[in-house]
């Protein structure tokens, strides 16, 4: 079989470039405004009687760190999946996917410094003065001590580096050599690297989230974080490669299908994010025990039952209707809204999550600002890591043997029925030519 | 930003990393007829029949055991207090359980797009059915007096009688009677082309009158593929809901309540990935054999041994997950009863049960990461079993080992099947044998018209495409 070259892709089929010079300095903004709403934030919570001091910037902080920790793990996961599944179509996208997992180390390792250092003040389990009175407490030694808790924090860390790591070094290794044995390597740590995920994964919504009251506990929380962030992931990856496909970036080895698969996908975690929030809720909710039921009896007073409902209505309903249609997800005017509103409804997720812990009351609007200057200082921070890490290696994996499936060129199936490709029409002669994200 | 290439080599897999075809051999569209529609017509096989008369003396045997549990009572059955559910419920639900693979094939991988469903799902959803119809025997039965069983319906009486909507028990009903009647629908949908190649085919009037009724007037032509191909879509997409719903239905049966071991989460999705698991361990032990018995090979290849063996690698470690998140939360919770429960589970008179349980579900699927093992039909078929014999304890363990110890050591006691309980379970498997031996002696067990469309001779763009494929 002869290597067929490909070049100059059919400009028919490109939404004209975007004009990105507005917002090349938009990292640096956010990481200057979020850096001093921070450090506003900082000050005035440090300011605060001794009961409260600090409370309002760590949980602030924290919320922001798990939000950003779900796009680093779901990054993480699609690569996993990737190679596990012997998949061909998100070659195209998985090499900014392995940028994305290497944020969680040593970047969100780093976020993480000031959960570690505020610790006693967020996690009320490690102020318990003698943990034999507090059962809830008792029964988790020696996981919920002190040293168990950075133990392991570092443990997770340390792993998720080693799996980055591992995958990131051969998938760029092929990208010189070409080898099979690379694809091998991945599909190995991608072996182990599952199980290490599941774990870790749950530990850390485990230790970081779940743990904020240590007395709740639910088999589902890990599932839960899980789906959340493949959710938001997928949304991020979607609008990368809508703006690197616009770019010429990867233009030449995108197809429609990819956006098609992503939306997909999208879809499957709406529905199933849905599916597993409902259920845990569902079976608690019936089972009426009260050592279960006051973790939602908290999140139902003052305005927590309106954030409930958005969340019902905005983290399903709205993305769930949207995305029914096929061709809505390769419709850019549709899907980029919808991406940026699942990045809303993530945070309005965790949010439910971590604030009542300290604002049982309701919602704290009246401090919103200090979260999203966190969010925001993070998101700064955070994209200029991966912009560099980006513009460091190719943009995609150029010598991956699944490359040309990715590129739509292996068409061994023609029909609907048989699971082919709904749209072979575009590379038939005389076929009417659909730009991609159609306007 | 790394700069946009504007020219770029597309590198050829390496021969180890070459997709392997679908249909091997460069098989012909009327090879692929023939060889389907052989096993329908013709004298059956002395294996058939082999396997026929042992499989409808077990289903003699299970209408024998209904019988005596209608005319005597559920107390032949081995249930008692504490464990007032015993093996039927573990029947049920495993029988259940079974019966997902198929839909799943059917409808959750032809929205995936996964190609090669198409050798398997035929087959896979008959199978989903006669697992169904094994399922539903148990519940109608356990209910005791059968002749109420109608009083599940909501259909109002003149006692104004109503079913209990609050009742997990009642949910399933729904749930398995719509799971059961929407498979069908897929199942005949799907059978439609072939039933007409049947009908073209068939040598005898009876033949010919009874397949070209079932084949609903098909000719082929692009009106029917494009009806056809709407109607198979909108069926996927009403089954895949199904497909969740059902068995996350039937972990509400233990999950709602607040007995330790059963209130947990994490079983919905936790039963459906067991259901998967076990449906595609029926699917493996039921088609290697076939496949070498009806000489299928270049059709059911070994790729797809492969893949299957693949998705009950990935649904076997979910369960794990779940095992051990469910073992964790245990220890976590601090509830005294969750732990005695799990203690129980593993050090209690059955713990034999348990390891078995967990041997079977999570190291054994283990090996099929290991692709020598996945190319091995003996051993992949053994595993398959195991992965059967797995499931069967896991339910054992939910319903048996979670119900023989009550809080109180007063309400405890020890579950023994009875000679009834066995043989009806043993009937079970002989009618699903015999509905399953029934279909592939007169139903093509392959869809052949979804098996030609995946060849490369129907790819337009393929040489052979031109009117080489062979004969229709």
């Amino acid at each position: 079989m002869s290597q067929p070259n490909v070049s100059n892709p059919d400009d028919a089929k490109l939404l004209p470039p975007l004009d990105l010079s507005k917002w090349r300095k938009l990292p640096g903004q956010l990481m200057a405004i979020g850096g001093l709403v921070v450090l506003v934030g900082l000050i005035v919570s440090w300011r605060q009687p001794e009961e409260h001091s600090l409370k309002a910037f760590g949980y602030s902080w924290l919320l922001a760190f798990m939000f950003y920790l779900s796009l680093g793990l779901g990054g993480m996961f699609l690569v996993l999946v990737h190679h596990l599944f012997d998949a061909g179509w998100s070659v195209a996208t998985r090499r900014f996917c392995e940028h994305l997992a290497s944020l969680l180390f040593p970047w969100l390792a780093v976020l993480f410094v000031p959960v570690a250092l505020l610790a006693p003040k967020l996690f009320g389990w490690m102020t318990v003065a003698d943990p034999k009175a507090d059962h809830a407490l008792y029964a988790k030694l020696p996981l919920f001590t002190v040293v168990g808790f950075y133990v392991i924090s570092a443990g997770c860390f340390g792993l998720w580096w080693l799996l980055a790591n591992r995958l990131k070094y051969w998938s760029l290794r092929q990208d010189e050599t070409g080898e099979a044995l690379c694809t091998f390597k991945m599909r190995m740590h991608s072996c182990w690297g599952i199980w290490v995920f599941a774990f870790t994964l749950t530990l850390a919504a485990i230790m970081w989230m779940k743990g904020l009251q240590h007395q709740w506990f639910s088999t589902m929380y890990g599932v839960y974080y899980f789906a959340g962030s493949v959710w938001l992931t997928l949304a991020t990856v979607y609008i990368i490669t809508m703006v690197l496909d616009r770019q010429r970036i990867l233009s030449q080895v995108l197809h429609e299908h990819q956006f098609y698969f992503l939306g997909t996908l999208l879809f499957a975690f709406t529905v199933f994010w849905a599916y597993v929030t409902f259920s845990q809720y569902f079976i608690i909710w019936n089972a009426n025990i009260p050592e279960e039921t006051f973790w939602y009896v908290i999140r139902e007073q003052g305005s927590w039952f309106y954030i409930g409902m958005v969340i019902i209505f905005g983290h399903f309903f709205l993305p769930f209707l949207s995305l029914l249609r096929i061709d809505v997800k390769h419709t850019f005017p549709v899907m980029v809204p919808l991406c940026l509103w699942a990045w809303a409804m993530h945070f309005v997720d965790l949010s439910f999550n971590i604030l009542p812990v300290y604002y049982d009351h309701g919602f704290p609007f009246h401090i919103l600002w200090l979260p999203l200057g966190c969010l925001a200082f993070m998101g700064g921070l955070l994209a200029k890591v991966f912009l560099k890490e980006f513009a460091g290696a190719p943009p995609f994996p150029r010598k991956d043997p699944r490359l040309v499936e990715a590129m739509g060129l292996y068409h061994p199936v023609p029909t609907q029925i048989s699971g082919g490709e709904l749209d072979q029409a575009d590379d038939m002669p005389d076929a009417t030519i659909q730009p991609k994200g159609n306007q | 930003m790394a700069e946009a290439v504007t020219q770029i080599k597309v590198p050829v897999p390496p021969p180890e990393l070459q997709r392997v075809p679908l249909v091997q051999n460069n098989r012909s569209f009327g090879w692929i007829s023939d060889r389907v529609s052989a096993i329908t017509e013709g004298k059956a096989p002395k294996w058939w029949w082999a396997a026929f008369i042992p499989s409808f003396g077990f289903m003699c045997l299970l209408g024998a055991m209904l019988i005596y549990q209608i005319t005597t009572g559920v107390a032949v059955w081995g249930n008692h207090h504490p464990t007032m559910w015993g093996w039927d419920i573990i029947n049920f639900v495993w029988w259940i359980g079974i019966g997902h693979a198929g839909t799943l094939i059917s409808a959750i991988l032809f929205l995936l797009r996964q190609r090669w469903r198409t050798a398997v799902n035929r087959a896979a959803e008959a199978m989903t059915i006669f697992a169904v119809m094994c399922a539903g025997i148990f519940p109608a039965m356990h209910v005791g007096r059968v002749w109420f069983d109608w009083w599940l319906f909501p259909i109002p009486t003149s006692n104004a009688l109503w079913p209990q909507f609050r009742s997990p028990l009642m949910w399933d009903v729904f749930a398995v009677s719509t799971y059961f009647t929407v498979s069908v629908l897929f199942w005949y949908t799907g059978l439609v082309p072939d039933l007409a190649t049947m009908r073209d085919r068939a040598k005898t009037k009876i033949k010919q009158f009874i397949y070209g009724l079932f084949a609903l007037g098909w000719t082929g032509s692009n009106r029917n593929w494009s009806n056809y191909e709407k109607a198979y879509l909108i069926l996927a997409g009403l089954s895949t809901p199904l497909v969740l719903s059902v068995h996350s239905i039937v972990s509400l049966d233990f999950a709602v309540s607040q007995l330790p071991g059963w209130h947990t989460t994490i079983f919905p999705p936790y039963f459906v990935a067991g259901a998967i698991f076990s449906g595609f361990g029926m699917v493996l032990t039921l088609l290697i054999p076939l496949r070498s018995m009806c000489k299928l090979e270049d059709i059911i290849t070994m790729r797809h041994i492969d893949v299957m063996c693949k998705v009950t690698l990935a649904t076997g470690s979910i369960v794990g997950y779940a095992y051990i998140m469910e073992l964790f939360i245990a220890w976590y919770s601090g509830s005294l009863f969750e732990r005695f429960a799990f203690i129980n589970r593993a050090m209690g008179p059955y713990w034999w049960g348990y390891w078995l349980m967990f041997c079977c579900n999570v190291f054994v699927p283990q090996l099929f990461w290991f692709k020598k093992i996945r190319n091995h039909l003996a051993i992949v078929f053994i595993l398959s079993i195991l992965v059967n014999v797995g499931m069967w304890f896991e339910r054992f363990v939910i319903v048996v080992i979670s119900l023989h110890r009550e809080f109180l050591p007063s309400n405890w006691g020890y579950f023994a099947p009875t000679w009834v309980d066995i043989c009806t379970f043993l009937g079970t498997f002989g009618l699903f044998f015999t509905m399953f031996l029934l279909f592939m002696r007169f139903l093509p067990m392959i869809a052949v018209s979804e098996v030609k469309g995946v060849t490369p001779q129907a790819d337009p763009h393929h040489p052979l495409a031109k009117g080489n494929g062979g004969n229709h």
